[in-house]
């Protein structure tokens, strides 16, 4: 396929229409404030100051930015296949009940080999949970969309079970499990913010998976799959099982995001833990239009919106929720003009009657 | 140990009708767009919002008709939202239904705490729910009673909603033209009828239904706004659309199935059983109903082509 001037253009246009959504966003949100009657200038320093002032403000922006760039990278992965992986979040809990209960079980493992381990092990359960809904629609087009929502309601109900019957710190309580060891925790960097060394970790995965979409054979068998799954399979790729496995790749770094939380955060799994952290992941994927690129900046943009809010519901009073619409419309207008995305699923939607 | 006397008993068909109704007037509203070729994952949003809208307007005028019809406004404006960025900027179906669901919780929090002051619910005995319908002719007979009378003015309204789409989907010449707007666009197109008129359409009537939907769960179901209250409510919604073959009547079943697993779980749960389990038992139904919809689909196709 020759590339026409209009792909070229639709290439230029992407950027400049996330730039056009991310001021539309800051325009409305600005006007709210206004209208309110807030001091905007106050407003805005306050924000600054609350993402970027001190150790603990710039660590909590940190903190924010990992659970964002781990769950943006893992919707992304997906979206090179043309699967819409929703179930990031239900995938992040199994990860992170699964490194609570070995990053408390294993004993005596050198802290290198217990992260590792542990990470490894919460990555395998994300993969396992997502090859359901990957294997459900690579095999009889089941919309992975509604699969993967209901399976992130069946992960919060069975990981609840789990923290709350099986596996539950009888000391306490709330239902958390019980602290783990202190072999698999991760290093902070920035005291007294809970920032820590998994932040290293995260970008070490982006740059994995940069390389391997762009620079590999299987990167470019995934990516063939996402723009046109009949011709990848009419060239003799196994289209179904590429896109089985781009699914369970994903879930692999959803799983890691749970347990990052885990061993790096909290340790210990809480029950009902998450505040969306799989759903923000679809707004960094969404701005960051898929391009593994762009997520690591993304990802900090909404951390510091994040964290910058609650610095200015603090000092100003502007209630931190009006933060949380000025991402929404950012959000609505990023998805308002996702040219890219439209073409990969018309040729893959219509079961072959539109591709010419 | 419990009985299973005690889980089916008469008040259960009641628990299953009730709960059944927000996820049969979303449906509805989804059969209506899917038949357009939209799968409105929005829908969550739209009852989101409603739910939030018909609070706010019941507690100001002190009037459950106000609610509802401000539920209906809000769900018809987060539609025509929906509208905006699928048909006009060409947004992918479920990205544009995803931003839709991002944008209402956001947006409900926003004005829950702007309004009122709170986070996480709100509750006034100031709020006029929508009432309950005694009909005195069902009262000859206690079961007939128990079964039929006394539902929520919404359950009942659900129910005639179910026969008039009945209808205007496929009595009508409205109703032959939106099933074609899917099946066929280009057909529509020579017909002289604008595809794009039709799914604008399609989508403002999801926006009416889904709003009563949301204006169920908060003034009939409930009488306080939670949340994110809808809580995949629509999604389960999106479920029983598939399920039902994207027909009213078997997707009044397929609702009325979904009530029930809801239904039992709530009862299990009083019980003392692991809620949990209980709890997932819809989503799982769900995925389980889909996958066989799909598969049921696929083999009608292949017998279909010759090739």
């Amino acid at each position: 396929m020759k590339p026409s001037i209009l792909d070229r253009l639709s290439k230029l246009q992407s950027p400049i229409n996330v730039l056009a959504a991310v001021l539309l966003g800051l325009v409305i949100g600005t006007a709210l404030m206004a209208i309110q009657g807030h001091n905007i200038i106050e407003a805005y320093t306050a924000l600054f100051n609350g993402a970027f002032n001190g150790r603990f403000n710039f660590g909590g922006t940190l903190e924010r930015f990992v659970p964002l760039l781990l769950s943006g990278l893992a919707f992304a992965v997906a979206s090179q296949a043309s699967v819409f992986n929703v179930g990031v979040e239900g995938q992040l809990y199994f990860g992170a009940i699964v490194a609570a209960y070995f990053g408390y079980v294993i004993v005596g493992l050198p802290s290198v080999l217990h992260v590792a381990l542990v990470l490894l092990l919460a990555g395998l359960a994300g993969a396992i949970w997502a090859f359901i809904p990957g294997f459900l629609r690579a095999t009889w087009r089941v919309n992975e969309v509604c699969t993967t929502i209901m399976l992130n309601y069946v992960a919060i109900f069975f990981t609840s079970y789990i923290v709350n019957h099986v596996f539950k710190n009888p000391n306490i309580g709330v239902p958390q499990t019980p602290t783990i060891q202190d072999s698999a925790r991760l290093a902070r960097i920035m005291m007294p913010s809970r920032a820590n060394t998994g932040i290293f970790i995260a970008l070490g995965m982006v740059v994995f998976f940069i390389w391997l979409m762009d620079y590999t054979t299987i990167g470019y068998k995934i990516k063939a799959v996402g723009f046109n799954a009949h011709f990848a399979t009419y060239v003799g790729f196994r289209s179904r099982w590429i896109m089985i496995g781009t699914m369970a790749l994903s879930g692999l770094i959803g799983g890691i995001t749970g347990a990052m939380q885990v061993i790096g955060i909290h340790g210990y799994f809480l029950d009902n833990f998450s505040v969306g952290y799989g759903f923000d992941g679809i707004m960094v994927a969404l701005l960051a239009r898929n391009n593994l690129k762009a997520i690591p900046f993304v990802a900090f943009f909404l951390a510091v919106l994040k964290s910058g809010a609650i610095g200015m519901e603090r000092f100003t009073g502007i209630p931190r929720e009006l933060i949380g619409i000025m991402e929404a419309v950012i959000i609505l207008f990023a998805a308002a003009e996702a040219l890219i995305v439209i073409r990969k699923r018309v040729s893959l939607g219509k079961g072959g009657a539109e591709v010419v | 140990m419990f009985s299973l006397s005690e889980i089916f008993t008469l008040t259960l068909i009641r628990a299953t009708v009730r709960m059944s109704t927000p996820i049969l007037l979303a449906a509805l509203g989804l059969i209506v767009t899917e038949l357009a070729n939209i799968t409105n994952i929005g829908v969550e949003g739209i009852m989101l919002v409603s739910a939030f809208i018909a609070v706010a307007a019941s507690y100001w005028s002190g009037s459950w008709v106000v609610g509802i019809l401000a539920a209906v406004v809000a769900g018809v404006l987060i539609a025509a939202l929906m509208a905006l960025i699928h048909l006009k900027f060409k947004a992918d179906v479920f990205v544009a239904g995803i931003a839709i669901n991002l944008f209402s919780l956001a947006f409900t929090r926003f004005l829950l705490k702007n309004w009122f002051g709170v986070a996480g619910s709100f509750y006034s005995p100031r709020i006029s729910p929508i009432p309950r319908i005694n009909l005195s002719f069902l009262q000859i007979h206690p079961v007939i009673d128990t079964l039929f009378n006394n539902y929520n003015l919404m359950d009942y309204l659900a129910i005639v909603l179910v026969f008039v789409f009945n209808f205007l989907i496929y009595k009508t010449v409205w109703g032959l033209r939106l099933r074609f707007t899917g099946v066929h666009p280009a057909a529509v197109e020579t017909g002289g009828i604008s595809v794009t008129t039709k799914k604008l359409q399609a989508l403002l009537i999801s926006g009416v239904l889904g709003g009563l939907a949301g204006a169920h769960l908060s003034l009939g179901y409930t009488t306080q706004f939670i949340e994110n209250m809808t809580n995949g409510r629509g999604f389960i919604g999106v479920a029983a659309m598939y399920f039902g073959g994207v027909a009213p009547i078997t997707t009044w079943l397929a609702s009325l199935f979904f009530g029930f697993t809801e239904g039992v779980g709530a009862r299990l749960q009083t019980m003392g059983f692991p809620s949990q389990f209980i709890l997932m038992m819809p989503y799982v139904a769900t995925v389980f109903a889909i996958t066989f919809s799909m598969i049921r689909q696929q083999k009608k196709l292949t017998q279909k082509q010759p090739f």
